[in-house]
């Protein structure tokens, strides 16, 4: 696939190879702290909360619900044009109050979309080969 | 010493361009002939400025103004980060710390783009197209959320339901700076009046965000010149004076993508509760507003964040014509801000408080004493309470 028309893929930062490798395995972690217990979403050298460096790559459930949500109908990239409408959600995930990360709500018509709908994790290959964490109205 | 700005630094001229979709002219001459216009109001020449403040986004160098506008020598040159939003208010606050503490004698704050015809800075409202995205951009752009009307939206439609805010509400803000524009032959929408039914009935970009949620892309200049209250008092102008004023972020800016609304603190109510405080004066006495609209729902967000109403009542306080001159209680950027005089990035809400507090505004509000200025909200901020002299 041509990669202009396709969303850019992610770049790892130095520190989040693990985030993205975990992924491709189709599995959601996020760092936690070894010292507060928090996690923190999206991935940083130090903990968000406390300042301590130490951490373990958890496993999360992929479950959460959705916090906010916009369809985009003007598209702003030319992978949009094909896209819209598209939905962008902010998922506050079942493991901590406040844990939320950005994704797309997909195979979801925008009219049902509703606070607080419990979603779950789904994965979606990037046409440059990224496995990305999406979600999908929970049943 | 005084601990804080306060009366420390004035405002003493004012200059910008033309507001367009396409100058035809280079940023770095845009950049001269704000500069050079308020330096001129001032009652200055180019070899009394001595700083200059810009925002980090902009593209003009601080030594390529010096060698245009021929200054002889700079003592102090400074930026400030966070796009377009941050800089409008931080750039007078460092030219207000250069001046109150000698280190420069008189430094102009500006902005000048050709950020709608893109020659020279992109578009704001168009993602880079590269193939990857790298840092924070990694986990937003394979999603497709690039701009910043898509980043709002995700908070607006949280405010809705947090609190009964209606897209209506939005429309208020629309057309009061709309209303201001249309008494403003400078505006870029002078002559093109707007409804509330305009605003419902514009295209979704977003949603809950609509095309006349969003500001203009401009291109122009726009500049200030800020000295000393014991210079200022002999320029060509009643100096205007920065009552209080600073720079603000709060625990949400790098907790969230999406500004925080449950939070009780934020970027705005950081800088807020201390500027009411330096300045010594009320949200009573506030005579005209100048909140920065790049998107509506961030100014009804911002006058709760601010203390002038409370969180969740901003619907209400934008409503029934309380923004719009001369009947409204609180007038809102008078010469049509952002959203519908020219978008350069608050700059010219800056200028047209100083109008306003000289007596010298189209919409002139009687015997207006103190100005409320702010910086764009939803990224690290700015804010300054101006006052005029007497």
């Amino acid at each position: 696939m041509n990669d202009a028309f396709a969303f850019p893929y992610p770049i790892p930062e130095y520190g989040a190879e693990a985030y993205w490798a975990a992924c491709n395995e189709e599995r959601l972690v996020m760092q936690r702290c070894a010292a507060c217990g928090k996690f923190r979403w999206h991935p940083s050298p130090l903990c968000t909360h406390c300042s301590d460096e130490r951490f373990t790559w958890a496993p999360l459930s992929g479950r959460g619900k959705i916090t906010t949500w916009t369809v985009i109908t003007h598209p702003v990239h030319p992978a949009a044009v094909t896209r819209v409408p598209y939905v962008v959600a902010q998922i506050e995930l079942d493991e901590q109050p406040g844990l939320n990360l950005i994704s797309n709500l997909i195979d979801v018509d925008p009219d049902r979309i509703a606070f607080d709908a419990p979603v779950a994790v789904t994965f979606v290959t990037h046409p440059a080969g990224q496995k990305l964490p999406m979600f999908r109205l929970a049943r | 010493m005084s601990e804080s700005i306060r009366d420390r630094a004035c405002i003493v001229g004012i200059g910008h361009t033309e507001y367009s979709k396409d100058s035809g002219r280079s940023e770095m001459k845009l950049a001269c002939e704000a500069i050079s216009a308020a330096i001129a109001d001032a009652g200055l020449k180019p070899s009394d400025i001595d700083g200059i403040a810009k925002y980090t986004m902009d593209n003009n160098d601080p030594i390529d103004i010096a060698r245009n506008l021929c200054m002889p020598h700079l003592r102090y040159f400074g930026e400030v980060a966070y796009g377009g939003g941050g800089g409008p208010v931080g750039t007078i606050m460092l030219g207000a710390m250069a001046v109150a503490t000698g280190q420069a004698k008189a430094v102009v704050a500006f902005r000048a783009m050709n950020e709608r015809s893109g020659r020279g800075t992109p578009r704001f409202g168009q993602a880079a197209t590269s193939a990857g995205a790298a840092g924070v951009a990694s986990y937003l752009a394979p999603y497709g959320l690039f701009s910043p009307a898509q980043m709002i939206a995700l908070a607006a439609r949280r405010h809705m339901h947090l609190y009964g805010t209606e897209s209506r509400h939005f429309g208020e803000i629309a057309v009061a700076c709309r209303h201001h524009a249309n008494l403003n032959p400078d505006a870029m929408m002078y002559g093109r009046p707007m409804t509330i039914d305009d605003h419902q009935n514009s295209r979704m970009i977003a949603s809950p965000l609509r095309l006349l949620d969003c500001c203009l892309e401009t291109d122009g200049g726009a500049a200030v010149v800020i000295t000393t209250p014991d210079r200022a008092r002999h320029l060509r102008h009643p100096p205007v004076f920065i009552a209080a004023g600073g720079l603000g972020a709060g625990a949400w800016n790098h907790r969230s993508i999406v500004k925080d609304l449950e939070s009780h603190e934020s970027e705005s109510t950081v800088i807020g509760k201390q500027i009411f405080k330096d300045a010594g004066i009320t949200h009573t006495d506030i005579d005209v507003l100048f909140i920065y609209d790049h998107f509506t729902p961030l100014v009804l967000m911002a006058l709760e964040d601010y203390g002038f109403c409370k969180r969740g009542e901003g619907k209400d306080f934008v409503s029934n014509g309380r923004l719009r001159w001369p009947d409204g209680e609180f007038p809102l950027n008078t010469s049509g801000g952002n959203l519908s005089e020219g978008y350069m990035h608050g700059m010219q809400n800056n200028i047209e408080a100083v109008r306003q507090l000289r007596g010298a505004a189209r919409c002139q509000v009687k015997d207006a004493r103190y100005a409320f200025v702010s910086a764009g909200n939803a990224v690290p901020t700015s804010a300054m309470i101006l006052r005029r002299d007497v």
